[in-house]
């Protein structure tokens, strides 16, 4: 086209020669790379897991974890006091504290990396809505009003119901006024300044014991764990998972091409949003009401599996669920161990931990985001 | 066997952008949309990849309204391309270009939506920057990416928004050729936007000029082309010249003549 300049790219010149160059399997090998990944994530957080079964007080080994976990999938029952008595105390307290860590973790990391995903921004937590300072807010009603005490079914209510309303509130004003990421982001800046003043001023009138149960209850912890939270936040993921994976290309457009370009890639990009933001603040609200405010690892979480399996959203979801789901086992089984017999409550020390391996990732790999 | 635009009308509100404009583009032909900024041509393109919707007129492609299709069948037709990459996280090259087949596959690609990145890959020559992040190449790397992602996305018709505004003289030449050459060799009827009225003298079988979201002149950049619409068009008086068989546009700049600060003290005085 012009005399003196080639402007034409490296290009194949016939249909062979592009055969020749094409390497259709590079794409494939790299989803099975990350796909052994994943598989060994899972295997990774089961392990850890049971493994973190057996700390506590009460002498009882991994092995003893595993048998009395085998005897309750296969039925067995205890054949001695010293069998019921191990049984009881992994079964009804240290499995559902394990349960909740897992699967709590698992959710708001999940959240964590559809927020970032879906407002394409790094710095937003499954918190940035306002949903944790509305939870704690319904949470301190409940213990001030209704004499709620940790885990009981007002607070756990209290913090529910204002987290989804205060859900409901954002979600319904994106839809009907057509919100841009940045909108919904300053949106939730003021929900939380909004809901952190209501809180301060009901610590304000509260007595000491209700202060108390404020200031722990927003520490974040799975001491008192029960089953229906385990199973409740199970039956949750059971539905969500599936859901989520199955709009992860849909995640991707959005995220990586944006709106316009997402839309022009036949993504109904509202609706995805709007959907999979729902998801999030249901999955964000539900937990929290369970663990109280632990935020760290919605906001880590994600960074730290997007790091190690890469940014594609079909392999981050399910990998973000793991390494969430790990760290706040892991923030639990550390903080019945460093203080022992005193607990340091999951939610400080998943900081502790995560933020670390966090810097170590960002400083020592330098791998962008 | 063409893409026709017919009396489309967009609005934003209240403030009307494109008004009853009428357009036909062919198969294996290259328009270029020119015009200044606030034309309507970015718009147009965007109402089009219906990433705008139309407040009247019609889209054909091949007789069939575009507007029947599902958004998902549309995009297995219409590619879009963006000025610019917009990632706050990176993808490596090969996944960004992946997302051109999100209107193919359903909850995983399958090994024809890799082979097809792959093609691309070759095509564009990144092949080699396959496994890099985004976010690490320069602006004409990524534009290609870009192009990449469009042609993997299998497209009857090709859309380009102002593609070279970012890049170099070197970049802007060479994706200006790709979007030819796809023209040609693959029969996709393609639309850029563009600035420079050299560059589409040059790799444009035709041109429209917008002016306020109307066609003012339209057809082959030499046939079209002309002092007065130029200055009609960007208020600018031009010179035309013909170069190697292109038609040339050449501002009449005359710079104001500097005047010295010992000038002024002297007239002063």
């Amino acid at each position: 086209m012009s005399a003196g300049l080639d402007v034409r790219p490296e290009e194949p010149t016939s249909v062979a020669e592009l055969e020749a160059q094409v390497d259709s399997g590079a794409g494939r090998r790299q989803d099975r790379a990350r796909l052994l990944l994943l598989v060994g994530g899972l295997a990774v957080t089961v392990v850890v897991t049971v493994l973190t079964l057996r700390i506590g007080a009460g002498g009882i080994s991994t092995g003893d974890t595993v048998s009395t976990l085998w005897a309750k999938l296969t039925g067995t029952l205890p054949r001695t006091p010293e069998e019921l008595r191990i049984q009881t105390t992994v079964w009804e307290l240290r499995v559902p504290r394990a349960g909740l860590a897992l699967l709590g973790g698992a959710a708001l990391a999940v959240a964590g990396t559809l927020f970032q995903g879906l407002l394409r921004n790094p710095l937003v937590s499954p918190f940035t809505l306002g949903i944790a300072p509305a939870a704690a807010f319904g949470a301190s009603m409940a213990i001030l009003f209704a004499g709620g005490g940790t885990s009981s079914a007002a607070l756990v209510g209290g913090a529910l119901v204002s987290g989804i309303l205060c859900a409901v509130v954002v979600v319904g004003l994106a839809a009907t006024k057509q919100m841009q990421p940045t909108t919904l982001i300053l949106l939730g800046i003021a929900l939380t300044q909004l809901f952190t003043a209501l809180t301060a001023g009901l610590q304000y009138i509260a007595n000491e014991e209700a202060l108390a149960a404020i200031v722990r209850w927003t520490w974040g912890t799975v001491n008192g764990a029960v089953w229906y939270q385990v199973v409740t936040l199970a039956v949750m993921l059971v539905i969500a998972l599936p859901f989520v994976q199955l709009r992860s290309s849909a995640v991707n457009a959005i995220a990586f091409a944006g709106d316009d370009a997402a839309r022009s890639l036949g993504v109904p990009v509202s609706r995805v949003r709007l959907e999979l933001i729902f998801v999030a603040v249901l999955l964000t609200a539900v937990t929290i009401s369970f663990t109280g405010i632990i935020g760290f690892v919605g906001l880590v979480g994600p960074h730290i599996a997007r790091l190690l399996i890469g940014a594609n959203h079909r392999y981050l979801l399910p990998f973000s669920a793991l390494v969430g789901g790990l760290l706040l086992v892991l923030a639990d089984a550390v903080g019945r161990v460093v203080l022992a017999p005193a607990l340091v409550p999951a939610g400080i020390v998943d900081a502790l931990i995560g933020a670390p391996v966090f810097l170590y990732l960002i400083l020592v790999r330098k791998k962008a985001f | 066997m063409s893409l026709e635009i017919r009396d489309l009308e967009v609005a934003y509100g209240k403030r009307t952008i494109l008004h009853g404009v009428d357009l036909t583009v062919e198969r294996g032909r290259l328009l270029g949309l020119l015009g200044p900024n606030g034309s309507g041509k970015s718009t147009l393109i965007k109402t089009v990849a219906r990433i705008v919707r139309a407040r009247a007129g019609t889209l054909e492609w091949e007789g069939s309204p575009l507007g029947d299709l599902s958004r998902r069948d549309l995009a297995r037709v219409v590619a879009y391309v963006p000025q610019s990459i917009d990632q706050s996280f990176s993808l490596n090259v090969r996944e960004s270009v992946l997302l051109g087949r999100t209107p193919h596959f359903g909850a995983r690609p399958r090994a024809r939506d890799w082979e097809r990145v792959e093609e691309s890959l070759v095509q564009l020559g990144l092949s080699d920057l396959a496994d890099r992040a985004v976010t690490e190449l320069s602006g004409g790397q990524a534009q290609r990416v870009l192009i990449a992602r469009a042609l993997a996305q299998d497209p009857e018709i090709l859309l380009l928004d102002e593609p070279t505004s970012a890049l170099d003289l070197r970049y802007q030449l060479q994706t200006l050729h790709l979007a030819h050459r796809i023209a040609a060799e693959r029969g996709v009827a393609t639309v850029v936007s563009i600035h420079d009225l050299n560059h589409a003298a040059r790799f444009c079988d035709e041109v429209a000029f917008l002016s306020g979201g109307r066609v003012l002149a339209g057809g082959a950049p030499g046939e079209v082309y002309a002092t007065d619409l130029v200055r009609d068009v960007y208020g600018v008086e031009v010179d035309l010249s013909t170069y190697d068989g292109f038609t040339e546009v050449h501002p009449r700049i005359k710079p104001e003549r500097t005047v010295r600060r010992t000038e002024l003290v002297e007239v002063a005085s």
